[in-house]
């Protein structure tokens, strides 16, 4: 799947969410559903299934909570095809092939950038998590045991967590300008994706579905 | 040629008081390696932020006095994890993600990038993931990122701070390889005996202000060798009470040893 | 219960990739210890080993007469001190002074306790002018300094320090290098990962140098440092005092800059004057 177009990938993981909210509730939001997850189950539980049923498990309560049984399936379906169809993506999407993929089209390097920084962020963010939790375990905190244990660990990652994100923001902003990425450069795509034209008419196949969807429920 | 002329620069931190910088004035020219020498905070490394052009363009902050700048200029910051660019998964990507963003046509980034890879000794990285690299090997990457993009003045902070002493000599002649085909140097380092094999001069830093300017003789000096600036021979030889001028590296000191 | 640390044939690979084979050696209380190769060696590998952040897929890491294998960093923390590459992720807390008294709070030490042993660590690293400012508001040589207090304020029995001197300039690595034989000499086992031979010259006395993942040699930095020869195929350079000690053939072949000092006025006939 990575071998896919980044611009096929996006318009997959765009389309199933356009198409959950559109398709009358629940066997619609069901459908899309069961194709999230089934993409999903492709990269295996602990890297796919397991983060988006993570993710998904509180909308599910506090929906039950909220509404009744009815709503809470057709909201909760279409949710979970929101969470399943981005982690999905964050998953199968490489950063650099949709930077390459984005400038090919003439897109400015910096916008391109930003977007797959964003998407780029929450391996980052885990690796970095993982250094601060081994160095406070390497002087004493336990991050195991009771809940209290747990929570005490959570709150002493949270901060510095964010706090020396932000700080390595200005350094890697030092640094991305000093290698030429600067608001209007027109970047040189390296090794661009190959667009096949199966994945084009893929494209505008789903984007023909989603509007023969909305005009057929506005209808 | 001059490629880089600082004139009377003050430059202040955002939402400080005190300069980084205070009346800092020097040239560098083309072939020439200057080296930035001083404790830690004395302001080398603000100087190459403002050589750059970083500075106070991204960093903010306030300069006074002037800046001229007559090259493309590259420059490495002293941590190598920062300077990822995070967009590549192979050590060619990476050093290619420079070049590229100046828009350079396919065959010319290829051919930058593979020799900057052999100048500094890490062809047989090229396919490896950046993540996955050692300190001293991300060191050498980042450099080559520099090189790649083909800098007329080239600004180092610490460049041997993760490399082991091989590779740091390495490191030190691949610079003087570079000055010798007109490159501007300006490096920032707390390697004081490497120095005065590698620069043609040195800048000596004090609380922002240069407290001295001169060949690398400086160095062996009665007053660097009291801030701690002294290569090692000159310290040993100011140690063993023999009277300067004291010799500035192993070399010197055999030639001046009965 | 012999050796404060203690290897025993350990082995660890990254998946395919070996990173260390059948390395052993023994480090006694109150002794000083590098840890040298090129990169790439398997030095980091080793230290996170005795950290207890990886476990030997062969051998053992024994500190005093635990097994690290069979306990949790957290629990390591009482014993063993460490500062790692990415000095940066070491620091958690909104001032220097609190960060430094992290480890003694999460191991539960009573109030009088912690402060005791936080002020000790900034007043080993002269770091008291900057304690109460936030640790990123630091140049990056101080935040390895404030990293490292970190480390010695849990007063552990082993100190596993990854280049502690990278990027500090001569007044600092004296001060560093003051706090690790203070250390020393309250019977801390230290064990420092190191390109800077000067430094481990000065401060050290034994060399254990690792190649390829395998321990390529173990002897007193003394003898080792001053063999050209025999340090170019492990990647290593003489320093520079040992260089000239062998250039003028200075009497004992020193490879401290005092000692150094010293031999030379003897032969010229000067007074030292240090």
């Amino acid at each position: 799947m990575r071998a896919l177009h980044p611009f096929t990938l996006l318009a997959v993981a765009a389309a199933l969410p356009a198409l959950a909210w559109i398709l009358p509730a629940p066997a619609g939001g069901l459908a899309t559903a069961g194709i999230a997850f089934c993409l999903l189950g492709s990269r295996g539980l602990r890297r796919g299934l397991w983060p988006a049923l993570v993710a998904a498990a509180p909308f599910w309560l506090f929906l039950l909570l909220l509404h009744d049984v009815r709503t809470t399936l057709a909201i909760g379906l279409r949710i979970s095809t929101m969470v399943a169809s981005f982690v999905w993506l964050a998953a199968v999407l490489a950063p650099d092939r949709l930077v390459e993929a984005t400038v090919a089209r003439g897109w400015s390097i910096t916008a391109a950038y930003l977007f797959a920084a964003t998407l780029s962020a929450v391996p980052m963010l885990r690796a970095r998590a993982r250094r601060i939790v081994e160095a406070q375990r390497c002087r004493g905190l336990s991050p195991r045991g009771s809940v209290a244990n747990r929570l005490r660990a959570l709150r002493a990652l949270a901060l510095p967590l964010v706090l020396s994100a932000l700080h390595e923001v200005d350094e890697r902003t030092l640094a991305l300008e000093a290698r030429g990425l600067v608001p209007g450069a027109r970047r040189t795509p390296l090794a661009p994706p190959p667009d096949r034209v199966v994945e084009r008419v893929v494209r505008w196949g789903l984007l023909l579905l989603c509007l023969a969807a909305l005009v057929r429920r506005v209808a | 040629m001059t490629r880089l002329a600082l004139e009377e620069v003050t430059f202040w931190y955002p939402a400080t008081r005190a300069p980084a910088l205070r009346e800092v004035s020097l040239e560098v020219a083309a072939g020439e390696i200057v080296a930035l020498v001083g404790k830690v905070g004395a302001g080398a490394s603000t100087l190459l932020l403002v050589a750059a052009d970083l500075a106070p363009r991204v960093t903010g902050g306030r300069l006074a006095g002037a800046v001229r700048r007559r090259a493309r200029s590259g420059i490495v910051l002293p941590t190598p994890w920062t300077q990822l660019s995070g967009m590549a998964f192979t050590v060619w990507d990476e050093v290619a993600f420079g070049p590229a963003n100046l828009g350079w046509p396919g065959h010319e980034i290829a051919r930058h990038v593979d020799h900057a890879l052999e100048r500094l000794e890490i062809v047989s990285l090229a396919a490896r993931d950046p993540i996955t690299l050692s300190g001293g090997e991300l060191q050498r990457v980042i450099v080559a990122g520099l090189l790649a993009m083909d800098p007329d003045l080239v600004l180092l902070d610490e460049p041997t701070a993760e490399l082991d002493p091989a590779g740091a000599r390495s490191m030190w002649r691949l610079l003087r390889l570079l000055a010798g085909e007109g490159k501007a140097i300006v490096v920032a380092t707390s390697e004081l005996d490497a120095v005065p094999d590698v620069a043609d001069r040195v800048v000596w830093l004090e609380a922002g202000a240069v407290r001295a300017i001169g060949t690398p003789q400086l160095l062996a000096e009665d007053a660097a060798c009291d801030d701690g600036l002294g290569t090692t021979v000159a310290r040993i030889w100011r140690a063993a009470g023999l009277a300067p001028p004291y010799p500035l590296t192993v070399a010197d000191a055999v030639q001046r040893w009965p | 219960m012999s050796a404060t640390l203690r290897l025993d044939g350990v082995g660890f690979s990254y998946g395919a990739e070996a990173a260390l084979r059948d390395v052993s050696f023994e480090v006694a209380a109150g002794e000083r210890v590098a840890l040298l190769g090129r990169n790439g060696a398997g030095k980091t590998t080793l230290v996170r080993l005795v950290a207890g952040l990886l476990h030997p897929d062969a051998g053992t890491v024994w500190v005093g007469g635990w097994d690290t294998g069979e306990r949790a960093p957290e629990e390591l923390a009482r014993r063993v001190g460490s500062l790692f590459q990415h000095a940066d992720q070491q620091l958690f807390a909104r001032t220097v002074r609190e960060d430094v008294g992290f480890g003694p709070r999460a191991l539960g030490f009573p109030v009088h306790e912690v402060r005791r042993r936080t002020e000790e660590a900034l007043d080993a690293l002269a770091l008291h002018a900057h304690a109460e400012q936030h640790p990123y508001d630091l140049p990056p040589a101080l935040r390895k300094l404030a990293a490292l207090a970190g480390a010695l304020a849990l007063e552990p029995m082993v100190l596993v320090l990854d280049e502690p001197t990278g990027g500090l300039d001569r007044g600092l690595r004296a001060q560093v290098a003051d706090a690790l034989r203070e250390h020393a000499e309250r019977g801390a086992a230290l064990l420092v990962v190191t390109h800077d031979l000067a430094f481990a010259a000065e401060t050290l006395d034994r060399g254990i140098v690792l190649d390829g993942g395998r321990l390529a040699c173990d002897e007193p930095l003394a003898t080792l440092l001053g063999s050209a020869e025999r340090l170019k195929p492990l990647g290593l350079v003489p320093p520079t005092v040992a260089a000239l000690s062998v250039a003028l053939d200075l009497s004992g072949r020193p490879v401290r800059e005092r000692d150094a000092a010293h031999a030379l006025a003897r032969v010229a006939g000067g007074g030292p004057g240090l």
